[in-house]
């Protein structure tokens, strides 16, 4: 699966690259919804990633470009061939507009009590209820990156990122709403 | 400042991302404003029901074993006369170079030798972080506690790692395993902090280049922190112990741990 220069320039970017595979696959597994295309899905990252090689910048953030090599992948392999749960995208609306529901749900001070006994089980449906798009801006921030990096990541604005999230998380509450009961 | 532009910037105000100014601004209107407070609890909430109780999927030990069998290692050595032996003599001159301009300040400044060493023990404690990372089976002892843990390392190092610092909600202890720092073995304890993993070395400190310059004060310690290929890396010795603390965790989060581990320590 390598290219025939592969070892010079995986030799260049290091195996540090190994040591984001765990968090790739999460990431992974979150946006093909199962075990077997999050695989291929980081697997043909990693080939991607060492056949770009050349183009990584030592000391710039080797998690980041290699999280941009995972989502442009994942677009161009899976995408396409998917339903996306949430019509229409998280860039159509005002990030700061609060939905009805959002609002009826903030009032009530007993569902932010039941929100903590909210499973496991029941966070990951929530999120994989989501679109694509919102699971990864979710899951992009909570790894740690900077809105910089995730725009970076994203290829769109650091303002499309903030409002791209704040939509994600509005979405993802509302679904937990349901289970918080 | 109205509830709109508090709502808006509530994820920035709870990751400290704003400047004092609009910080101040957001902490006032929060104190009078019922509905924007149950927002920024509402967020808060969220994030730490996602830090602390999504499922994490990672990766299968067979695609690791795979992907690391397969990553290349080493370019390998071809070419002419000049690439396979003018090359290996560079760093030779370098050294020879080095010697020649470091020795005199050697002998004039003590200081010298622990600055230029204290690289090699950052770089050590970044290699073996990443060693763990990417091993197949990172730990050896699987955390029911510090009491689990500790007595693990009984008869496997000549030593006693003495770390008091048990974990807690923010974080976790999940284990640990033997692993080698520089010259000697060294007892690993790993720790999380949300997706972060985070590793503690602790090992025998006599020996070593310990940094004397850019110590800050942590608890009873004096310790040095730095960044190595993007990973923060805090050192400190205690004692007779030394240790390494090393993570892609956001510096001030590190420091904090840092800080429990060395003021228990």
């Amino acid at each position: 699966m390598w290219s025939r220069e592969g070892p010079d320039l995986g030799a260049a970017l290091g195996r540090e690259a190994l040591a984001y595979i765990d968090t790739l696959h999460n990431t992974a597994r979150y946006l093909t919804g199962n075990d077997a295309d999050a695989e291929d899905l980081v697997q043909e990252t990693y080939a991607r990633a060492l056949g770009a090689a050349a183009q990584f910048t030592p000391g710039t953030n080797l998690k980041a470009w290699l999280f941009r090599i995972l989502r442009n992948t994942f677009i161009s392999l899976y995408r396409r061939q998917r339903r996306n749960p949430i019509v229409g995208g998280l860039d159509t609306v005002d990030p700061t507009a609060q939905g009805p529901a959002d609002e009826v749900w903030l009032r009530d001070d007993v569902e932010l009590d039941r929100l903590q006994n909210v499973v496991a089980e029941e966070i990951e449906k929530a999120m994989m209820s989501l679109s694509e798009e919102a699971r990864e801006v979710i899951l992009l921030d909570l790894e740690g990156l900077t809105e910089v990096e995730v725009a970076d990541v994203l290829g769109c604005a650091v303002g499309t990122v903030k409002s791209r999230l704040a939509r994600a998380r509005a979405a993802l509450r509302q679904q937990l709403k349901d289970y918080a009961r | 400042m109205d509830c709109q532009d508090v709502r808006s910037q509530l994820l920035d105000y709870q990751r400290g991302r704003l400047k004092p100014g609009p910080r101040g601004e957001i902490r006032a209107h929060l104190e009078g404003c019922a509905a924007c407070a149950r927002a920024e609890e509402a967020e808060q909430a969220l994030s730490e029901l996602l830090e602390r109780r999504l499922p994490q999927h990672p990766a299968s030990l067979a695609l690791k074993r795979r992907l690391a069998a397969q990553w290349p290692s080493r370019p390998p050595v071809r070419g002419s006369w000049w690439s396979r032996w003018g090359r290996s003599l560079v760093p030779a001159f370098a050294v020879a170079v080095v010697l020649l301009v470091a020795m005199p300040l050697y002998y004039d400044q003590g200081r010298v030798r622990q600055a230029t060493g204290t690289p090699s023990m950052v770089g050590e404690a970044v290699n073996d972080h990443l060693r763990l990372l990417t091993s197949q089976h990172p730990l050896e002892v699987e955390s029911g506690g510090i009491h689990q843990v500790k007595p693990w390392f009984t008869g496997r190092i000549d030593f006693a790692p003495v770390v008091s610092f048990a974990g807690d909600q923010e974080f976790p202890l999940q284990g640990g395993a033997i692993g080698y720092y520089l010259d000697r073995k060294a007892a690993v304890f790993v720790y999380k902090r949300r997706l972060h993993t985070i590793s503690l070395l602790v090992f025998r400190a006599e020996g070593l280049p310990w940094p004397s310059r850019g110590l800050e004060t942590m608890g009873s310690v004096r310790a040095y922190s730095t960044v190595a290929r993007g990973f923060n890396v805090v050192l400190w010795r205690a004692g007779e112990l030394g240790y390494a603390l090393v993570s892609d965790l956001d510096s001030r989060e590190l420091l904090a741990l840092a800080g429990k581990l060395s003021g228990a320590s």
